[in-house]
């Protein structure tokens, strides 16, 4: 885990157990999630713009 | 670590899922349909509940029989059931408990112009989600097996904050007013800049003090949410702030008519104050109808204001996530830039290049707002029908004010209406019920003729509104009562001090400088 994410604290404090990502995410940092929306944005625009006239 | 659950919860989520979609199809919940007034997300009921109940009852099958060894499969496909826990929880929501809330709150009548109790509250999806998650780790726990998918919902409200910039267009910003820029521009960025000192000086954390300067500078609960994951903002911190804004925006709706009428302001001047000092969209349209219910003037200045608030969003939301890099890495010897680059949320990039293509026109007319549009190249058979000309020409003669006969003359000449602004003063002449139920049936069929929702922008709306609820209930999730007394009064106090000054000094400057015509 990105030792500077505060996702950190929130990991003691939710009490949870992952060993990996964090308590608020399954990845590993937060820029990585920030391209996964990115991508899946990037994606429903795609096909919205395809499908819907 | 195995991450799988051998448990049928899944298997189940997905077979309700399906029977929803198949009662819906098969018509067995017409009635129930009706009653609720969803007929408009039926196509959604009978759709969805296929593709994700689908996908439910078959990973539900791996999970219950298949063979789970530690790995990125095991990883990733054991986050579908809390996923798909989050997302039914969302359905039950849109489809049956946010309409059934408007039933129930309708059935009172309206309580402020023509706004109903849970316009007033802001009581739709959004709160309705947040409610649910807390209730359910509250009061029943979050089940083991539904522990790593939850984690996948700030994925989807970061997704959903990425595509929100698509419902707004340079080309509307610049349309707006002069005036509405500039007191907006100056009371929004002022909000902020006084909530993050506020935070500062009381030692809230940079993350709320972020979140809640958002909220209370710019719209409520879409800036709250856009700016949450930009200052890494806690569950209970984002429901904090929603709460905050809607509670400020009951006590407003109610205070500002009567202070608007004690200082005998115009139309102009209430729909500027009412534009700047209220929070919620929802919640200012009620207080200019409640301040001037015969009419619409109000209401228009107020809309102004309001979307100016709105389109002032991306700006926010970039100096917000600057700021927070900032104070969260500045330290000395530590490099800003390198800092900004290695820490800027990428999403953000997202939706202003989002808020670029929208203001191309690519998704809808440029000068669309939230992909509604005004266009008269209507077709021949959407053009007004002889009688129901005669119907208005029949009644032209209730009407008094010269704009409003001027317009009405155009719509029974041209059998369509000619401009926005013809659009606009014929809304006043419904509003006021100065014309029969017929009549106005009419007017608003000419309103209805020009006036277009862009079929890509209402898809967009849809996701948007999926994300945000599946984001939100997931949040909801991560607040535990515990949680809410450990965070204690400070943001309500920050809250309602800023809210207080920005509808106070805005009040003095509207008395000072804005006259009856912007």
């Amino acid at each position: 885990m990105d030792q500077r994410s505060q996702d950190i604290d929130l990991q003691q404090e939710a009490g949870a157990k992952f060993h990996r990502g964090s308590a608020l995410s399954i990845f590993k940092n937060d820029r990585r999630e920030d391209w996964m929306a990115l991508l899946c944005a990037m994606a429903i625009v795609i096909g919205v713009y395809f499908t819907v006239s | 670590m195995v991450y799988t659950q051998r448990h049928p919860a899944l298997l189940i989520m997905g077979l309700v899922m399906l029977g929803i979609g198949v009662s819906t199809t098969l018509g067995w919940q017409d009635e129930l349909i009706k009653y609720l007034a969803i007929e408009k997300l039926t196509s959604e009921m009978t759709s969805l509940p296929y593709v994700f109940g689908g996908i439910a009852v078959v990973v539900g099958l791996w999970h219950l029989l298949g063979r789970h060894v530690e790995g990125n499969l095991d990883y990733y496909l054991s986050t579908i059931a809390g996923a798909t826990f989050i997302l039914l929880i969302a359905m039950l929501i849109r489809w049956y408990l946010d309409p059934w809330v408007a039933v129930l709150s309708k059935a009172l009548g309206p309580v402020m112009g023509d706004k109903y109790l849970h316009d007033v509250l802001g009581l739709n999806y959004v709160v309705l989600g947040i409610i649910a998650g807390i209730l359910v780790v509250n009061v029943f726990q979050v089940p083991r097996w539904a522990e790593n998918g939850i984690r996948l919902s700030r994925l989807g409200l970061k997704t959903g904050v990425v595509l929100l910039g698509v419902l707004y267009s340079a080309a509307e910003l610049r349309q707006l007013g002069g005036l509405s820029i500039i007191m907006i521009g100056f009371f929004v960025l002022g909000s902020v800049g006084l909530t993050l000192w506020m935070g500062a000086r009381r030692n809230i954390p940079n993350s709320m003090g972020g979140v809640l300067a958002a909220g209370m500078g710019v719209c409520g609960v879409s800036a709250t949410v856009a700016s949450a994951p930009v200052v890494q903002a806690k569950s209970l911190e984002i429901a904090y702030t929603i709460g905050t804004i809607l509670l400020w925006g009951v006590a407003c709706m109610f205070l500002f008519p009567v202070v608007g009428h004690f200082f005998h302001m115009g139309p102009v001047q209430f729909g500027a104050w009412a534009g700047t000092g209220i929070l919620n969209s929802a919640q200012v349209a009620g207080a200019a109808l409640a301040f001037q219910p015969n009419g619409i003037e109000t209401l228009k200045v107020a809309e102004i204001f309001n979307i100016t608030r709105v389109l002032i969003l991306p700006i926010i939301v970039l100096w917000l996530a600057v700021w927070y890099v900032k104070r969260e890495e500045d330290a000395p010897g530590v490099n800003v830039g390198r800092v900004v680059i290695e820490k800027f949320p990428v999403f953000v990039l997202g939706f202003l290049l989002m808020f670029a293509l929208s203001s191309t026109g690519i998704f809808a007319p440029a000068q669309h707002y939230q992909g509604a549009y005004f266009d008269n190249n209507v077709k021949p058979e959407k053009l007004l029908k002889p009688e129901a000309v005669a119907t208005l020409q029949a009644e032209v003669g209730k009407v008094q004010r010269d704009d409003q006969r001027a317009a009405l003359g155009r719509l029974i000449d041209n059998r369509k209406l000619m401009s926005p602004d013809d659009d606009d003063v014929l809304r006043g002449v419904v509003n006021a019920k100065l014309l029969s139920k017929d009549a106005n049936g009419v007017l608003k069929e000419a309103h209805k003729a020009v006036r277009h929702t862009a079929k890509k922008i209402a898809a967009f709306r849809d996701w948007i509104t999926w994300l945000f609820a599946f984001g939100l209930v997931g949040l909801g999730m991560q607040i535990t009562i515990a949680s809410i007394r450990q965070a204690g009064g400070e943001p309500l106090v920050i809250g309602g001090v800023v809210g207080t000054l920005k509808a106070v000094l805005s009040l003095i400057v509207v008395l000072l400088f804005v006259h009856e015509t912007i």
